[in-house]
């Protein structure tokens, strides 16, 4: 019995410290020093932090950059922080935090879909409103209405790779690449899913884990199918290897690779092997717009490194959300919801969001880069909305 | 053409194994110890070529530093980490090695970042030659090469020099040995000099091949030679290289059969569960049971 009483012990203090924090939280937002609080799960540490480093720049620059101009309703933003190390019970534990002891109401999600999958159903019941920066799992918005994904869902990105590689580049045999976790064979399914309605033949497919980097095998077999060319899904991490292993073979038709190549890093790694590399879903860097150069030029001095897919989809999460509470004039959850789901031709970093659908999956044409002398080059973009139509349930 | 290609890719995978999985095995023969560690050992090889060939501007002065300094790391490792801790059950120092390796993986992701170090200058993995219209890489190559060497020079030295025939006496028979005047602390230390420096080799090939040196690199190679050793035959040498080669070449071969729904990885263990089932005592192994 021992035990229990230790245990009701440090849950009557915990209980405590969470009302003294709430004390002090209601006098920081005496009117003076207003402050609008958005929860923010990064993964900081763990497997993840590649991603997570980005992401939690790219969020801090996006608060500061609300601030700097004003902040919101005359009031400052302020990111509530927290390290979800990309884990389900850490993501738990830590929506159960923002919730409890920090008050917050308004959350961006930016994390792998293991933290936003367990953190949505918390937040739901609490009516607290997310957006999910760059989780790629289903799941995600099915948790309820209060729930946002500013990325495009696996299986759409795999749709509009098909109708690029079909209808765009006229390439008939495909051999295909995937990794094997959630957001690789989504992805995947998606392509060979709606391969034949634009002329594909899917000629062979072979899968790799996250942990690989030797792919010799695959490499052999794809040299053996001869196809006009490959789709691979796939992370900075393991396409730089596999683009140059493939090339390196004598391999020489065209790779068109799924958003996830979309890092400076990629292009290191696979050197001059990257060139000509399509990535579906990019975003195109060079566009002239005083937001996204400010916001290129920002990141890279604070990370050393220039921000790819993940930084620029989470810096565009913390401003839409700043942005729909002017909107709705409200930091109220429901207020912020309604305005968010009222979202019309906003304009992210990576291109116009021309809204959301009935299951808050985002709307959204798809760009297309390709890797030029070491640059991405912007290479058209998938428009055809009604074949990359998010699911409605 | 297909199959030789294969073939060579199997080969390499499987050579890469060797010198890596090597290195474990002599401790596990000499001291019982599963050296779970020697894949962080396997990564400082793989960081010290990088970095060192990107502030030289020289592959070869990077390789040569990751002999260098690797087994120095290899040696602090026995001294500090297991020798302490051999008078307790070989759990023990089995535990502390693997959370040297969690520690050392952080490490490197704090130092030198979480995104990984490329070469600078990389023209041996992108350099391929074509015999016969089978592709084989120049790092490649030097993987074979390197292999061979390695296990002919194992065997030259620990069958005709004094302190190599005094090193393989200390494995199979400690207290003979220690009667016949050979120092069996020495004989440790000289154990994870030279399996460390094969795994710097082996990192620094792998880095190569990879062009890409992160901070889980040491992850995948270190409960493949875990697996690789027992089906060796723990503590044989000889097992671990044809066990590596076996392993190798059906991680090349399987993707024909089941690329499409099990990765390279999943097909070697699936191998190594049926190949164990049937010889649980390895490859070279005598059944004791």
């Amino acid at each position: 019995m021992l035990t229990y009483s230790l245990n009701s012990s440090s849950r009557g203090r915990k209980v405590l410290l969470g009302f003294a924090s709430l004390v002090l939280l209601g006098a920081a937002s005496m009117p003076a020093h207003a402050e609008i609080k958005i929860g923010f799960q990064v993964p900081q540490t763990g497997p993840a932090a590649t991603d997570g480093k980005s992401a939690q720049i790219a969020g801090e620059v996006a608060a500061d950059d609300i601030n700097a101009a004003g902040g919101v309703l005359g009031q400052k933003v302020q990111l509530v922080t927290y390290d979800d190390q990309a884990k389900s019970d850490q993501a738990m534990f830590t929506a159960n935090k923002l919730i409890g002891e920090d008050g917050v109401k308004l959350v961006v999600n930016a994390s792998y879909s293991a933290s936003g999958r367990a953190a949505a159903p918390v937040f739901q019941k609490a009516g607290v409103v997310m957006i999910s920066a760059y989780g790629v799992h289903p799941d995600i918005t099915r948790a309820g209405d209060y729930m946002f994904r500013l990325e495009h869902l696996g299986p759409p990105q795999g749709i509009a790779a098909a109708i690029y590689v079909g209808k765009k580049l006229g390439l008939k045999k495909i051999s295909t690449i995937t990794m094997d976790n959630d957001y690789g064979q989504a992805t995947m399914e998606g392509f060979t899913e709606a391969a034949p309605k634009y002329g594909i033949q899917v000629i062979n497919k072979y899968s790799y884990s996250l942990k690989d980097r030797q792919f010799g095998s695959i490499v052999a077999s794809v040299k053996r199918d001869n196809p006009d060319g490959i789709y691979a899904t796939g992370y900075f991490f393991t396409a730089g290897p596999l683009v140059a292993q493939l090339r390196a073979a004598g391999i020489t038709v065209p790779i068109i690779g799924s958003q996830a190549f979309d890092s400076a890093k990629f292009i290191e790694i696979a050197g001059p092997a990257a060139e000509g590399t399509y990535i579906i879903d990019s975003f195109d860097r060079d566009r002239k717009d005083e937001a996204l150069e400010k916001f290129f030029a920002e990141f890279k001095q604070r990370a050393g490194y220039p921000p790819e897919g993940v930084a620029t989809e989470t810096y565009s999460a913390v401003r839409l959300m700043a942005d729909a509470i002017k909107r709705a004039n409200s930091a109220e959850p429901d207020k912020v919801r309604d305005a968010l789901a009222a979202t019309k031709d906003y304009p992210l970093l990576e291109g116009k969001l021309i809204g959301f659908n009935k299951l808050h999956e985002m709307i959204m044409t798809v760009p297309v880069n390709v890797i030029k002398e070491g640059k991405f080059v912007p290479a058209g973009e998938v428009d055809d909305l009604d074949a990359i139509a998010p699911p409605e349930k | 053409m297909y199959y030789i290609d294969l073939a060579v890719t199997g080969v390499s995978f499987g050579c890469m194994y060797a010198i890596m999985a090597v290195g474990l095995t002599l401790v596990y023969g000499l001291l019982r110890i599963l050296h779970i560690a020697h894949a962080a050992v396997f990564a400082l090889g793989a960081y010290v070529t990088v970095l060192v060939a990107n502030a030289s501007g020289s592959i070869l002065g990077g390789l040569i530093a990751a002999i260098v300094i690797t087994p120095l790391f290899g040696m602090a490792i026995y001294r500090l980490l297991y020798e302490p801790l051999l008078k307790y059950r070989p759990d023990v120092p089995m535990v502390a090695s693997v959370g040297l390796l969690v520690l050392m993986q952080d490490a490197f992701r704090v130092l030198f970042g979480e995104q990984g170090v490329t070469f600078r200058q990389n023209s041996l993995s992108f350099t391929t030659f074509d015999i016969a219209g089978v592709n084989i890489s120049a790092v490649q190559i030097a993987i074979i090469v390197t292999t061979v060497v390695v296990f002919l020079g194992l065997h030259l030295f620990t069958t005709y020099t004094r302190i190599g025939v005094g090193w393989r006496a200390t494995v199979s028979r400690p207290q003979i040995a220690t009667s016949f005047g050979i120092d069996p602390i020495k004989v440790r230390y000289l154990n994870f000099a030279i399996g460390s420096a094969l795994a710097a080799v082996a990192g620094g090939l792998v880095a190569l091949l990879n062009n890409l040196v992160d901070p889980g690199i040491g992850f995948v190679v270190s409960y493949k030679a875990l697996a690789i050793i027992v089906l060796g035959g723990l503590g044989s040498v000889q097992g671990t290289l044809v066990a590596s080669l076996v392993l190798g070449l059906v991680e090349a071969y399987g993707t024909i059969f089941i690329g499409a729904w099990l990765d390279r990885d999943a097909i070697a263990f699936l191998a190594l569960i049926l190949l164990l089932m049937i010889r649980p005592q390895g490859f070279t192994g005598v059944r004791t049971a």
